[in-house]
């Protein structure tokens, strides 16, 4: 009761934030109603899910301060799961993406409690070794398509179908996705409040003293990796669905850690909005500077280009993100 | 048997023996002080005794239980608080959120932990301080922070490891007033690491003096402080001819 009420109350936020997120939320809700190309349908798509991946991710590497450089390989049991099972079993969404959480939170536990025994950078490094390493298994393994991947034809499928999230037109994905953006931030609304998150809070700040105030510091960085996880493989599903043509290359590859841990940095790590200012500045400036530069001026890679200078600034200027600024600037204020 | 044992313990980091052999007990309702030059070891055998150090020998009993092979979280929930010396509070945290850090470890209901960590900083005379960032705060202040996040995890016994560094006489007499209500109201038993000498001789009921990692004398105050082999290792000369009028008086 109490863990419900707590993720409903926002009322810690100034009032200024409770109104912009309130804007945001009906704006998020009314969008596909307004004339929109199909363009920035599939951008305000990407928008949310890397949103989601973001909220994830700051579980452990924003509150925690556990730099997690290997989320992409959850994505990738999450999308495999669901399509293996759609595509040879035919079992529906709603079933497998459960099952792809529980396969991902396993595997985060087999790897974690290793990891775990590492710190900063070297945590970090073999965070990315092991999404790289599992890249490479599916690449060469035929059960699940290899290096050529899966492909979901819709044909076999009638759209819409709700159960096995077939649709044509991308608004349907869209309102699952808002669906389960709502829910995120509600679990996170909670999560940060609870006794998890003030623990990993002390964590990050002075592992020594978290251990004096009797948090066990190993097993609730596993716990809260597994939520990480499970927010990641989650969203992972529904891109199998989503996308319908998956391969290890476009779920697991190296770029889409980065870009998830990107997200929650740029736009503050260790806040609740921060991963959603993040996606919200970094998935439009993505996909339309790969339209109008990359494809027409041949200037590939220049969102490469773009992930490194923010990094460069983040570290430079202000660790905590666009929201720490505004923050200081709130304090400044108060002061 | 008694609330605290340390026996025989010894710590050896490479080649040096930072705690050797050191032995001593202590009742419940005790206020201890732990001195003696820098390096004597009594930061480490702190570490030993709340488990961030496991001792290269001998044995701890807290409470009835062995507790020499803990790790330092379980060591926290047998009910052994501490402060670290050098370490102030989570800074990004409020002082609020920080004594609630404390407060989790005895229930997982923030409505709780909130509720105590309240009365935990009404009690130290610190609420109105509750909504400000530690790193806020001026030094005092903070250090009267950690003693109340340590308070909120429900010691039976807190150590203390130099609370009063760097802070000046007015703050001291306060930080001083904080231990002895910590000690006295509350009822929790204290050791204490202290260098400044007013604030140590004045509240602690006995003392223990390291030198070099082993343990040289051990009594109350007064004897403490004119034994020959404390003055000589610690105290000094001019500590000691100053001082001999005014604690005889007390």
């Amino acid at each position: 009761m109490e863990a419900i009420k707590n993720a409903l109350d926002f009322s810690d936020f100034p009032r200024v934030d409770m109104f912009v997120a309130g804007a945001v939320s009906i704006g998020l809700i009314v969008f596909p109603i307004f004339p929109h190309s199909s363009f920035a349908m599939a951008t305000m798509i990407q928008f949310l899910m890397f949103s989601l991946y973001g909220m994830g991710w700051n579980t452990i590497g924003g509150y925690g301060g556990q730099v997690d450089l290997g989320k992409a390989q959850y994505v990738g049991i999450g999308a495999y799961t669901t399509a293996v099972m759609l595509i040879r079993w035919d079992i529906p969404f709603w079933f497998s993406m459960p099952i792809g959480v529980c396969l991902s939170v396993g595997w985060s536990f087999i790897i974690g409690y290793p990891l775990f025994r590492l710190k900063g950078h070297y945590f970090a490094i073999a965070t990315i070794a092991t999404s790289l390493v599992l890249k490479d298994l599916f690449e060469v393994w035929d059960f699940v398509g290899a290096a050529r991947g899966l492909e979901i034809s819709p044909i076999k499928y009638p759209p819409p179908d709700f159960m096995r999230l077939i649709f044509r037109e991308d608004i349907y994905y869209f309102y699952v996705i808002l669906f389960f953006f709502f829910i995120g931030i509600l679990y996170i609304n909670w999560f940060r409040k609870s006794r998890l998150g003030f623990q990993l809070r002390s964590i990050k700040d002075n592992e020594d003293v978290a251990r004096s105030l009797g948090i066990n510091v190993h097993w609730a960085k596993i716990k809260t990796y597994a939520i990480a996880t499970a927010f990641v493989s989650m969203v992972g599903s529904f891109h199998a669905c989503y996308i319908k043509s998956i391969e290890p290359e476009d779920t697991m590859s190296l770029d889409i850690s980065i870009l998830i841990a990107l997200m929650a940095m740029l736009g503050g790590a260790g806040s609740l909005w921060g991963p959603i200012i993040g996606a919200g500045i970094l998935i439009p400036l993505k996909s339309y500077l790969k339209e109008w530069l990359g494809a027409q001026a041949g200037l590939v890679g220049i969102d490469l280009i773009l992930y490194a200078i923010i990094i460069m600034l983040i570290s430079a200027f202000e660790p905590r993100g666009v929201w720490g600024i505004v923050e200081k600037l709130r304090r400044r204020k108060r002061n | 048997m008694a609330f605290l044992e340390v026996h025989n313990l010894t710590k050896v980091f490479g080649g040096l023996r930072a705690n050797n052999n050191i032995s001593f007990a202590l009742e419940q309702d005790e206020l201890v002080g732990l001195i003696g030059p820098n390096g004597a070891g009594k930061t480490t055998l702190f570490n030993c005794i709340s488990g961030l150090h496991t001792s290269t020998s001998g044995r701890i009993i807290f409470d009835g239980e062995d507790i020499t092979a803990l790790k330092a979280h379980e060591v926290a929930r047998h009910g052994l608080g501490r402060t670290f010396q050098v370490y102030v509070a989570a800074g990004d945290l409020t002082v609020l959120e920080n004594v609630m850090v404390g407060c989790f470890m005895r229930t997982r209901f923030r409505s709780r932990a909130k509720a105590n960590a309240i009365e935990i900083l009404k009690n130290m005379a610190i609420e109105d301080l509750s909504d400000y960032l530690v790193n806020e705060l001026p030094v005092a202040a903070q250090k009267r922070v950690t003693m109340a996040t340590a308070i909120g995890s429900g010691p039976k016994l807190l150590l203390l490891d130099e609370v009063a560094a760097g802070l000046n006489p007015s703050e001291i007499e306060g930080i001083m007033a904080s231990i002895k209500h910590i000690h006295e109201q509350m009822g929790i038993t204290v050791i204490l690491i202290e260098h400044v000498m007013e604030l140590v001789m004045k509240v602690s009921h006995r003392l223990i003096v390291l030198d070099y990692g082993e343990k040289i004398a051990e009594g109350d105050p007064e004897t403490i402080s004119k034994s020959p082999l404390v003055i000589k290792a610690y105290l000094g000369e001019r500590y000691a001819r100053e001082h001999k009028e005014g604690l005889a008086k007390d």
